[in-house]
């Protein structure tokens, strides 16, 4: 029982990355109509440069911010050239944008296994982690570390916060309007390209905050992990149904719990391949997604 | 109401989409305080001229004139910022998101004032009130125009664009939703109607255009118009 719990606990804080990931792939998909599966591959290129700033400035204030300043900025440097093949929207193939998004991944997967840390995987100092200080719950074989709670927290109110902004702001209002039927959205007055672009900054912001959540709650990261994220993120958006925010949150958080309960019960270094197949299961089930695609 | 000062003047206007020519040297005008009808059949061309003057399509040659502006390849949002809105072809309402958000949306260029503007509307069309939180895709074809038409009013227009309004409804409901732009009209609303329908659009018009194939054959007083040998005869079944 107890290690149940603290499989959940361990499940929830790792699957809320899950659902940061997702959200920030499914808004990509229905704002900006980009299918951009390379977006977790950013995010680990934004734990890296949080790591460079914090390993030449030693602080850790300045890494933070500066992992997250580069998600935003890689962001709007790329979104352009997704936008070029965007503008004609109703004659373009939304596939384009996916060849984009991989041809992104594999050069940033490139440039961290060559030139950071001569390729050896990153970790991440005590003072971000707060892994010297030990667990901040433990009873018995429950314990609960401080990075846990602070991901889950974080990571909870940051899905909140999109939530509110998308179901009750002016921006969000766009957003879902353009996500429903593009051509309409023009029609009223709403500014396809600058409404996609504010979307690229959003998920900017999104992919910097989960940097630093990973960096907190993984400690470290290695050039793999992003196309590794990004396998799963495409799978949970899909099996979710793609476009499904509501979905992804769901699905997010129990493969988070899923692979956690593997790695209790089972053998740890078989959860990927477990949770790939209770997926495969899944999808055959339901090929639409379990919640429907909003597409 | 001044009758001779034009809210809309359209130029010569050519429009074409790659290879098609959808508008071949159109000219007309709509007069503040106006109701102004387009009448053709599929394809004439109708949608293309009020998505051309909206902004959404740019046009090859001629000139558009909103309020004495020259707006050709104006953008759309500045286009509704400057005072017009279009009432799609088939409503365009968003059918996942409530009738509130439909409503705001309409006002998403300037939401100032849109509590007012969200009362006034509500007092007009009481049915969307009782609706406010429902989403739009739960609501009948008669509804969906009616919120349609709201979401234009929460823009504060000058002129709207109404795109085949009656396609789709009972006759009973044409009635009514032709009844709502007589009523706007007589707010001060110009209108430019485009309709099928031809009969009962001209009977709320003032004046209307015949476009065939991108081209204007006809024009004059919706009476004149009614009274056409020809008209009557290809749009009347007379
Ligand atoms: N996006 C487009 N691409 C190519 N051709 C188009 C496009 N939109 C309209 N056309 C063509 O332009 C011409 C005019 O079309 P338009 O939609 O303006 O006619 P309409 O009078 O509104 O017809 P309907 O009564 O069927 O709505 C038609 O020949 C149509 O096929
Ligand atoms: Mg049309």
């Amino acid at each position: 029982m107890e290690i149940l719990i603290a499989q959940i606990f361990n499940g929830l804080s790792i699957g809320s990355i899950y659902v940061l990931l997702v959200t920030g792939f499914n808004l990509l998909l229905l704002v900006a109509m980009i299918i951009h599966f390379s977006f977790p591959v950013v995010v680990v290129f934004s734990m890296y440069i949080s790591w460079v700033v914090m390993t030449l400035t030693g602080s850790v204030t300045l890494g933070v911010v500066g992992g997250i300043a580069s998600a935003i900025i890689v962001n709007m440097i790329t979104a352009p050239m997704f936008q070029h093949i965007m503008k004609d929207r109703g004659s373009v193939d939304i596939n384009a944008t996916m060849v984009i998004s991989m041809g992104m991944g594999m050069v940033i997967t490139d440039i961290l296994s060559h030139t950071f840390n001569q390729g050896f995987p990153i970790a991440f100092p005590d003072a971000l982690t707060g892994n010297d200080q030990g667990a901040l719950i433990s009873v018995g074989l429950v314990s609960i570390s401080r990075g846990q709670v602070l991901t889950l927290v974080i990571g909870v109110l940051f899905v909140a916060f999109l939530f509110w902004l998308l179901y009750k702001t002016r921006a969000g209002r766009a957003f879902r309007a353009i996500a429903e039927d593009p051509n309409g959205a023009k029609l009223v007055g709403i500014p396809l390209l600058k409404t996609g672009f504010q979307s690229y900054a959003l998920t900017g912001i999104l992919g910097g905050v989960t940097a630093v959540l990973m960096a907190v709650l993984l400690g470290s990261a290695s050039a793999g992990l992003g196309d590794q994220l990004g396998h799963k993120v495409l799978a949970v958006s899909i099996i979710a149904g793609l476009g499904n925010l509501t979905g992804g949150l769901i699905i997010g958080l129990l493969l988070g719990i899923l692979e956690a309960i593997i790695q209790g019960y089972l053998a740890g270094s078989w959860s990927n391949a477990i949770a790939f197949i209770v997926m495969l299961v899944v999808i055959l089930a339901k090929p639409k997604g379990v919640f429907g695609s909003k597409l | 109401m001044a009758q001779n000062d034009s809210i809309l003047k359209i130029n010569n206007l050519s429009v074409a989409y790659g290879h098609v020519q959808a508008l071949n040297d159109i000219s007309l005008d709509v007069k503040r305080g106006e109701i102004v009808v387009l009448v053709g059949a599929n394809g004439a061309g109708k949608t293309s001229i009020m998505e051309t003057v909206l902004g959404a399509n740019v046009p090859v040659s001629g000139d558009i004139e909103f309020k004495g502006m020259h707006i050709g390849g104006v953008p759309v949002d500045k286009n509704v910022r400057n005072g017009m809105f279009l009432v799609p072809e088939g409503r365009g309402v968003f059918s996942s998101m409530t009738v509130m958000d439909n409503l705001l949306l309409g006002a998403h260029h300037n939401l100032k004032n849109s509590t007012e503007k969200l009362e006034l509307v509500f007092e007009s069309f009481p049915v969307l009130g009782e609706r406010r939180t429902q989403v739009a895709g739960t609501l009948s074809g008669g509804e969906r125009q009616m919120l349609a038409i709201a979401r234009a009013l929460m823009s504060s227009p000058e002129m709207i664009m109404v795109d085949e309004p009656s396609i789709g409804l009972a006759p009973i409901i044409v009635n009514d939703i032709f009844e709502i732009l007589v009523n706007l009209n007589k707010e001060g609303y110009s209108i430019l109607l485009s309709e099928q329908n031809v009969y009962k659009a001209l009977k709320i018009a003032h004046r209307g255009y015949v476009l065939e194939t991108g081209k204007i054959t006809k024009s004059g007083t919706a009476e004149e118009l009614l009274n056409d040998e020809a008209v009557r005869e290809a749009y009347l079944g007379a």
